[in-house]
């Protein structure tokens, strides 16, 4: 803590604009954007985090809602809640994103926590994040006279991280127009943070599968292999006939054990065998993995 | 002793509220409390209040070398900074700061030489601001030299002493029969349980304002108020009286409430400055502060006869006791006592140790001691009913506990033990309807809404538990309380030190009072030290203790009311009765208001109740102990998804002997909280170490369950055999539900996926099938 005063005196900013926050960005370093605050304030509480200055982004309402781009694409506001997203019409549009959006928390959580404070926080449990791997959004990063654009994969791996003065105001997710699935597995009924979390989306146009596996790692994690393989053994041109069998049941189990290995590898350390936490947390996601094509192929 | 002398009838025909014992009304404070307007601790306030903090230890094991509090007391606001240093030796002069504990005073307040587990208190501090009293108390230098920390309470044993006491908090063997009776059916099992924490809903918080004359007083929600006051005075060497605890806000506690370092160190503070402190612990110092329940190991080996009759009983039973004695021993004893379960079995042989270990403390916890054998010899049982090919209902017929059937301590149990009573009721009770008969229940599979779970994965299972635990205090503790009743104009007022953590005591002295006086306006004065003593809220005492002695002020008052009118018209006492507010004749020839009867004057009487007493177990662990015993029969019906094993439980189902339902809905209520409770230590709560460091001490990381995660809780019965003895023959509730529980789900798990189950709280991989 800064020496002589104990008490630091704090800022606090509320902009009603993208501009005006990115302007407010850029005139106070060491700034710290809020939007829910459900995970920030939790680090101000406990003490990890004393921001010099604040900058509430709850009044900017051009972020809280979507719109559409190109007719394929849908673009997400930052400030997104997840209550939101778990609302009927937005469910319609991405129905994996809507799911994540449910578990996310109790509902005191998901009526103020945001799809961009999720991704901005980057927890390894973040449901939401999974979901946008599979999606292979991307993020709008806005700071004082430039855009750019980002895989939401390449900002949670730090291969592109957030740069000092950038505010992330949208999100770009891909309309596929089919089925889409998360699945989660935590602790207990209730709201829990996920053992493992799995993201699984079909994309007909391109005949291909997408999945992401969550909390299994620091971040979500693509079992591109696995994907490409079964995008193989799936019979695209049944789909919408009645009573078809899309995929033979041992492909699904095969899929399931394949991301499995991909996203959990067996080091064959000692401590390693059967009954590990990574044993354990291999065929919990080979479970979720499975049954998530099996939903999505239903 | 309180007889079971017939009350007079004074209800009304139909009461316009509920009225007197037998009825059901509503707590005082449930409204507030649900409407989020109920002042708890944290919401003290007084003018000019400094703010407190504590620094406490990071190590779970280390020789403090010196503590440099001159930083802190640098900080500007900062008005006092307090250690070990500043309060009075303990009684042989040790140089712990000052020694204590509920029973055993092995406990420093501020720890100075040594500290022994993780968030153990080292030093306090009062500033002007929270902020900057957190900030002060991180700024004191304490220099550590780390000690191997002893975590695995079998290590113990031989460990190097971690206290000057020793590493043994009491070793307590139970022989009775012959060692070397055999049965034809051996089965034996390994048990494991956790740590459960009470978790309360309200934090540690309490506000101390300095007196006049030198003392202090604290105004906390402790449960024990004058043990409370009793050991603060003591740590701080002051007469008792110039202590005084005012309880306020109670949140509801199934564990002890308060801590002697937080008190302590907070009266420490406002003598030292002389102004009122405040000081609320962080969720995370609460799980640091608190006691939680004994983590327990416990080996088994059941001897039984063809037909599945209990020959031999053999035990092992090893409770970690954490850094400090508390009630470990009293925890000890029920388990050892109970070790067998309500069956009867001639042959007992019990080797029971609690040991200290770097572990956070363990302490009183619902059913402490009983819990961890009930899941032991609860699973014994279905594993021997497994073994002869008979369904678990029926082993536990075949050597279920009567009245008048001894304890493995030779101890006879003369209250009701109606064990068959409460296996017909759950017999009889219809199961929960399957998932596929019941389509709004889709989302409520195993993993809860959003979950991944599929119907072709789910299993059901059924599961049986039969527990029982004591009532009153065990082994020779002196069980008394006091209370005084007062009557005046058209109501009452009970001044009773009886502390309602929510088990119900305020709303039962009331319906007493109703029901013997015949008033309906009943006021329970808040409750503080200065009152005649009551004793601790624990297991559920306060309805027998402070119910009968409330009850017996109660008659002393209406005597002294009834007396000059009987005596004005030739007739006994006996042959009035008060009922609305009135006086009347059995005749119906006098009729008279009590306002009148009392001409202007107040009623007073104070009277006590002390059950009969109880002995210390012996050297083979026999003697008469105890003092009653209410016992519970439970089904948990589950679901798991055997891939993931996600486990829900769909229903659990009660009968429990209540002894008489004083107030039938304040007893369902208790027993869905303890039904909660115990589905929570079979599933979720366990709060884990790492070489003694806390992992999860956080709502996040601790998982209570949530009303998705409890259960449909239904009672098929309330047995009401009045137990004579007994304050209205009424046993203790809220326990006993919360013994069983663990057991009957970790049965229902067992039922459902085929797998053994040793361990509590139930994990994924334990109920996942390869």
């Amino acid at each position: 803590m800064e020496h002589g005063g104990i008490l630091v005196n704090r800022t606090i900013m509320l902009p009603t604009s993208v501009d005006e926050a990115v302007e407010a960005l850029a005139a106070t370093p060491g700034a710290v954007p809020v939007a829910g605050a459900t995970d920030l304030m939790e680090a101000v509480n406990a003490g990890r985090l004393r921001p010099a200055a604040l900058i509430g982004l709850g009044r900017i309402t051009e972020l809280r809602g979507w719109r559409y781009e190109d007719g394929g694409t849908a673009v997400l506001g930052a400030g997104l809640t997840h209550a939101r997203m778990d609302r009927p019409d937005f469910a319609a549009l991405i129905p994996a994103l809507a799911d994540a959006a449910r578990t996310a928390g109790p509902p005191q959580v998901r009526n103020v926590g945001t799809l961009g404070g999720n991704i901005a926080t980057a927890a390894p449990t973040g449901d939401t994040l999974p979901v946008l791997a599979a999606l292979e959004a991307t993020a709008t990063l806005a700071r004082a006279g430039s855009v750019r654009e980002v895989p939401i994969s390449h900002l949670l791996t730090g291969l592109d991280p957030l740069r000092p003065g950038e505010l992330l105001t949208w999100v770009r997710v891909p309309l596929l127009h089919a089925p889409q699935v998360f699945l989660k597995a935590g602790g207990r009924s209730g709201p829990a943070r996920a053992t493992a979390s799995v993201a699984l989306v079909l994309d007909p146009a391109r005949r291909a599968v997408r999945c992401a596996v969550g909390a299994a790692a620091p971040v979500p994690l693509r079992p591109l292999e696995a994907e490409a393989w079964v995008a193989g053994c799936i019979d695209w041109d049944a789909r919408g006939e009645e009573g078809a069998a899309l995929i033979d049941p041992a492909a699904l189990a095969a899929f399931g054990e394949y991301v499995a290995g991909a996203c959990v590898p067996d080091t064959g350390l000692p401590g390693e065998g059967p009954g590990s936490a990574a044993a354990r947390l291999r065929r919990t996601v080979s479970v979720l993995a499975r049954r998530a094509l099996g939903r999505a192929l239903k | 002793m309180t007889s079971a002398t017939e009350l007079p009838a004074a209800a009304p025909a139909e009461p316009s509220e509920p009225f007197g014992l037998g009825s059901s009304p509503l707590r005082t404070d449930a409204l507030p409390k649900a409407l989020g307007i109920y002042p708890y601790a944290a919401d003290l306030w007084a003018e000019g209040l400094l703010w407190g903090a504590m620094l406490r230890s990071p190590h779970p094991h280390a020789r403090i070398v010196s503590v440099d509090t001159s930083a802190a007391l640098a900080v500007p606001g900062v008005h006092a900074v307090v250690t070990a240093a500043d309060l009075p030796p303990g009684p042989d002069g040790t140089p712990d700061g000052a020694p204590a504990g509920p029973i055993v005073a092995d406990r420093p307040v501020l720890a100075a030489d040594v500290v022994r587990h993780h968030g153990e208190p080292i030093a306090a501090v009062a500033a002007d601001h929270p902020d900057t009293a957190r900030l002060a108390a991180a700024s004191i230098v304490v220099e550590y030299e780390l000690l191997e920390p002893v975590t695995d309470p079998e290590a113990a044993f031989n460990a190097p002493p971690i206290h000057p006491d020793g590493n043994l908090l009491r070793h307590l063997p139970l022989r009775t029969g012959d060692p070397e009776a055999t049965g034809e059916i051996v089965v034996e099992g390994l048990y494991q349980v956790g740590r459960q924490d009470p978790a309360p809903i309200g934090a540690e918080a309490g506000l101390a304002v300095p007196r006049p004359d030198g003392g202090v007083e604290l105004h906390l929600s402790t449960t024990d108020p004058h043990g409370d006051r009793d050991r603060t005075a003591a740590c701080l060497g002051l007469e008792p009286d110039r202590v005084r605890l005012v309880v306020t806000g109670v949140p509801g506690a199934t564990s002890d409430r308060e801590d002697l370092s937080f008190q302590v160190s907070l009266a420490l503070l406002a003598l030292r400055t002389g102004r009122p402190v405040k000081m609320t612990l962080t969720r995370e110092e609460s799980f640091q502060a608190h006691t939680s329940r004994h983590p327990a190991l416990l080996r088994y080996r059941h001897h039984a006869d063809a037909e599945g009759k209990l020959v031999k009983v053999e035990a092992q039973i090893l409770l970690d006791g954490g850094a400090y004695a508390d009630v470990s021993a009293e925890a000890l004893a029920a388990a050892v006592a109970f070790s067998a379960g309500p069956y009867v079995c001639p042959n007992v042989f019990v080797d029971a140790w609690a040991v200290r270990t770097n572990n956070p403390p363990s302490g009183r916890m619902r059913g402490e001691g009983a819990l961890q054998a009930c899941f032991a010899h609860e699973s014994q049982m279905d594993q021997l009913a497994a073994r002869i090919g008979v369904d678990p209902m029926e082993i536990r017929r075949r050597n279920a506990m009567a009245t008048g059937d001894p304890l493995p301590t030779g101890q006879a149990v003369t209250c009701p033990a109606p064990v068959d009573a409460l296996l017909d009721a759950l017999t009889e009770s219809p199961l929960p309807a399957l998932p596929v008969d019941d389509p709004e229940a889709d989302w409520l599979l195993p993993g809860g809404p959003g979950g991944a779970g599929d119907p072709a994965a789910v299993r059901r299972g059924i599961g049986y538990a039969v527990g029982m635990v004591h009532m009153l205090g065990a082994e020779g503790e002196d069980e008394v309380s006091t209370a005084t009743v007062r009557v005046s104009g058209d109501h009452a007022t009970v001044i009773c030190a009886a502390v309602d953590s929510g088990q119900g005591f305020a709303t039962l002295a009331r319906q007493i009072v109703q029901t013997v006086l015949g008033v309906s306006e009943v006021y329970i004065a808040p409750v503080d030290s200065d009152q005649s003593e009551a004793g601790p809220s624990a297991r559920g005492r306060h309805t027998w203790v402070s119910g009968g002695a409330v009850e017996r002020a109660a008659l002393m008052v209406r005597h002294q009311m009834l007396q000059p009118i009987a005596a004005d018209f030739g007739m006994s006492v006996e042959l009035l009765t008060i009922a609305d507010g009135k006086i009347s004749s059995y005749d119906g020839v006098l009729g008279m208001p009590v306002s009148e009867a009392l001409e202007g004057r107040e009623l007073w009487a104070t009277a006590q109740c002390r059950p009969h007493p109880t002995e210390p177990l012996d050297e083979n662990g026999q003697g008469d102990a105890f003092v009653s015993i209410a016992f519970c029969a439970m089904r948990a019906v589950v679901d798991v998804d055997i891939e993931l094993g996600a486990v829900r439980v769909v229903d659990v189902t009660v009968a429990q002997d209540v002894g008489r339902a004083l107030n039938p809905r304040q007893i369902e209520d208790r027993i869905e909280a303890a039904v909660a409770q115990g589905v929570g230590l079979a599933l979720l709560e366990d709060l884990r170490t790492e070489g003694g460091l806390l992992v999860n001490p956080s709502l996040t990381g601790y998982r209570l369950p949530t009303a998705l995660d409890t259960p449909d809780i239904r009672i098929a019965s309330l047995v009401e055999e009045r137990d004579v003895v007994a304050t209205f023959g009424a046993k203790a509730v809220s326990a006993v539900p919360a013994v069983v529980a663990p057991a009957a789900v970790a049965a229902a798990v067992r039922a459902a996926t085929g797998l053994p189950v040793g361990r509590l709280p139930i994990q994924p991989e334990d109920a996942a099938v390869a």
